[in-house]
């Protein structure tokens, strides 16, 4: 885990890690959100919709977000203050996707940073983007 | 309208959500609904990426209104 301070950033730092989500994490997903659309959880169904399987939630994969700033950007000392996202493809049980997030802005008066994030799978199709904005907790 | 507090209040409307939020100089946090702590620090953000300023703490700590914030606004936009 990253453990960066307001003086450590600057416009530019960037982090980037891999991801997979697994059937059962998918479903795990269904049960504590309470999201049980069939395209999400019902196989036939999202083949009949025109999928190749059920498709990921992308609130799930958006969860990598989540990971990009409490571990990395800023890491251990995040307070995350508030994330826009579009969603551009879907994804799948399996798939092997990459994030990516950079600074992109820096506000010293309240120590905010906003960083770009995206959600690529490994064919380079982008799953998602987001702006992100964050600042810090305190200790 | 001077045309800073205009554009002002169209990035209050945005970051408050209140499509028909009137700001005036004397608009504060105290007579504007929804403006606490974090809206406060995206209401400077936005507003520092639009003039493409930066504020120091001790300047917002002295800011009693809207009125305020355009004058200092003016201020940096005359020292870029």
């Amino acid at each position: 885990m990253m453990e960066y301070r307001w003086s450590d950033l600057y416009i530019g730092l960037r982090h980037e890690f891999d991801a997979t989500f697994s059937a059962a994490q998918a479903t795990a997903f269904a049960s504590l959100s309470g999201d049980v659309n069939p395209l999400h959880v019902d196989e036939a169904y999202a083949i009949g919709a025109g999928f190749p399987g059920p498709v990921l939630f992308g609130m799930l994969t958006s969860s990598l977000y989540s990971r990009l700033v409490g571990v990395y950007l800023p890491g251990k000392f995040a307070l995350l203050q508030g994330i826009r996202i579009d969603f551009s493809s879907p994804c799948y049980v399996g798939d092997h996707l990459h994030v990516v997030g950079e600074v992109v802005f820096l506000s010293e008066a309240y120590q905010r940073l906003e960083i770009k994030a995206t959600i690529h799978k490994d064919d380079g199709k982008l799953i998602s983007k987001a702006l992100i904005k964050a600042g810090f907790h305190g200790n | 309208m001077d045309s800073v507090l205009e554009e002002l209040q169209s990035i209050f409307r945005d970051v408050l959500d209140q499509p028909n939020l009137k700001l005036t100089r004397e608009s504060n946090a105290d007579n504007v609904d929804d403006w606490d702590s974090l809206s406060h620090i995206n209401l400077v953000t936005s507003i520092e990426q639009r003039y493409r300023i930066k504020f120091a703490l001790g300047e917002l700590q002295e800011l009693k209104d809207v009125g305020d914030m355009i004058d200092l606004i003016n201020v940096k936009i005359a020292a870029r």
